[in-house]
């Protein structure tokens, strides 16, 4: 195992039944990178993610953040320490403000008990106004400070996508898992995207993990990429090592034929 | 550009504040009749019932019909510990604060299911933890089994019933304005993303029952020494049913609502007594009306100073579109 890595999974496998949504897979993130994982339909990349950030227990295997085994922690704990996701179907809290919806995201670092809410501490007032600070300067950085008292559900959803990945920031996360951000984009606003990308891992100092079909951010902004078939590691390495690896091209458009 | 909108707090506990100085005036000058003084603090205690169900119905969206046996209990332990430890009328504080706490442990064993079950299954198991508790009743000597509690030193006034909801309110509005209240909406809507931006669910939960069920508890606690009486029979169907009314009557989720559907329901079955039994067929028939001309409820998801920021909108977006009309014309 790699000591330096910020994530690592070691022969994880995730049964479902019969189904091995993800079978003996191993891989290392290091600090700093952006980390692609690619893959045809049903190859295991969401589920990464779900064992990832604690929806799924493990069928066996390890899973290691900054060398600390997270296999069996709840959900909300992994988040509150450091790794957070965004969805691949938007999951926003619909009738809640962009602003609430941040605000909730800020939870587990928000240093008040039940106390400081009856009577209305001082820490209770300190904390309330960090936090919406916190949150207001996190819109402005992504360019939503128009929306935020506006209704979440009811708005364009490019801004739903930006919102989604203000709101894992909230979190204050170490890790940010991305679930095919561009999804339903085209070329020139998966162009914003990775700027985008980039922008928020300088900023934060964050570790990005994308599960990504569109070629174009992939290629573009990961340092390193996992492809994945049929829940299977089938190679990892730079991009453009895997643009050029047969059994990626197989995998993707299929077996060339000798005769052509 | 933000605006910041200040958390209403004065707006909503004012019309309270007022309200109760008419009710001083109206009490202290024997200007109403004891029957209609006795509808008033229906409601207040009511509005405290329903405030404490919306908690875990409303805000935190879980259909649960525990509120019965929160009631039964809440009551019960005050009415046992006015009879046997808290005897002077001094003490009443004490007793509320007892019938709450109770209700409250219970509320806390009540949350256990709700980490696992949802939806109809929860219903389900609430309705039994109710019945349980009225069957328990029914059957513990102690209590006087089916008979009930009589002679129960009768504290309750106007002035406790409605100093103990303006508490309620106060405790509410605080938990819905914290990180609890938001998590809480935040569950209502989607479980599994709330658990995902670092939610804790389980103390979420935790936390609303018990609220729900210390609310529930002191109103329980009212209506004993308010009627002098109580027994099990109180605290079965015709509760939940009643619980369940005034909650989706004024609004899921909103503190203004729940006062709105306490009053409302509260002062129709009154004035309906006269038609005796009929009373429920033409309450029954005006809910069905109000429900599906108003889904949500009278206040659904709003309160009192969103309406008036509403209305104030309103009447200023009139104005600009008459100035705009009028120099058109011109």
């Amino acid at each position: 195992m790699n000591n330096e890595a910020i994530v690592s999974f070691k022969n994880v496998c995730m049964y479902f039944g019969g189904v091995k949504a993800i079978d003996d897979i191993s891989f290392d993130v290091d600090e700093g990178q952006v980390f692609g994982i690619i893959g045809p339909n049903g190859a295991g990349k969401t589920t990464i993610f779900n064992v990832l950030s604690g929806i799924y227990k493990p069928t066996s295997g390890d899973i290691y953040f900054h060398n600390r085994r997270i296999n069996n922690l709840p959900p909300n704990y992994i988040t509150g320490n450091g790794i957070t996701r965004t969805f691949q179907n938007i999951r926003l809290f619909e009738n809640q403000t962009v602003l609430d919806n941040l605000k909730i995201a800020h939870y587990s670092h928000i240093r008040y008990g039940i106390m400081d809410v009856i009577f209305t501490s001082n820490r209770f007032k300190k904390e309330e106004e960090r936090i919406e600070e916190e949150s207001l300067a996190i819109l402005d950085f992504m360019n939503l400070t128009a929306y935020a008292e506006q209704k979440a559900g009811a708005l364009p959803y490019g801004a739903q996508r930006r919102i989604e990945i203000a709101r894992a920031l909230s979190c204050k996360p170490e890790v940010l898992l991305l679930d095919e951000p561009a999804a339903g984009m085209n070329p020139v606003e998966i162009d914003e995207l990775n700027q985008l990308i980039l922008k928020i891992r300088n900023q934060f100092n964050l570790t990005v993990l994308v599960v990504e079909h569109q070629m174009r951010l992939v290629m573009e902004i990961c340092n390193e990429i996992l492809v994945t078939n049929f829940g299977r590691k089938l190679a990892i390495g730079k991009p453009n090592d895997i643009k050029n690896n047969p059994e990626v091209l197989e995998a993707y458009l299929g077996k060339v034929k000798s005769n052509e | 550009m933000i605006t910041k909108r200040k958390n209403h707090l004065l707006g909503d506990v004012i019309p309270v504040i007022i309200i109760a100085a008419i009710l001083i005036v109206l009490k202290e000058f024997k200007l109403i009749s004891t029957s209609r003084l006795l509808i008033l603090q229906y409601i207040g205690l009511y509005s405290i019932f329903v405030l404490g169900i919306n908690m875990v119905n409303g805000y935190l969206g879980i259909f649960s019909l525990a509120h019965a046996g929160f009631m039964a209990s809440g009551a019960y332990a005050a009415a046992i510990s006015s009879k046997y430890f808290f005897k002077e009328s001094w003490m009443f504080p004490l007793i509320l604060l007892f019938g709450g706490l109770i209700a409250m442990l219970i509320g806390l064993i009540m949350s256990i299911p709700s980490f696992k079950a949802k939806g109809d299954y929860l219903a389900i198991i609430t309705l039994g933890f109710s019945l349980i508790v009225q069957s328990f009743l029914q059957n513990w000597r102690f209590v006087g089994a089916s008979k009930g509690i009589n002679n129960v030193a009768k504290f309750t006034n106007i002035y406790w019933v409605y100093g103990c909801l303006l508490f309620a309110i106060i405790i509410v509005r605080k938990f819905i304005n914290s990180k609890y209240g938001r998590s809480l909406k935040a569950i209502r809507e989607d479980q599994v993303a709330s658990e995902l931006v670092s939610v804790d669910v389980k103390r979420a939960k935790t936390i609303a029952f018990a609220v729900s069920a210390f609310l529930i508890g002191i109103s329980g606690a009212l209506l004993v020494h308010l009627l002098g009486y109580t027994s099990p029979s109180a605290y079965g169907y015709t509760n939940i049913v009643d619980g369940l009314v005034m909650v989706y009557l004024g609004g899921m989720g909103s503190i203004t609502g729940s006062i709105v559907g306490a009053t409302l329901w509260q002062i129709l079955i009154q004035t309906l007594k006269n038609l005796g039994t009929w009373r429920w067929v033409v309450g029954g028939g005006l809910l069905c009306v109000i429900m599906i001309f108003l889904t949500n409820g009278i206040f659904g998801n709003k309160e009192l100073s969103d309406a008036i920021h509403a209305i104030r909108k309103y009447f200023s977006r009139s104005k600009t579109n008459k100035t705009i009309s009028e120099e058109t014309t011109k």
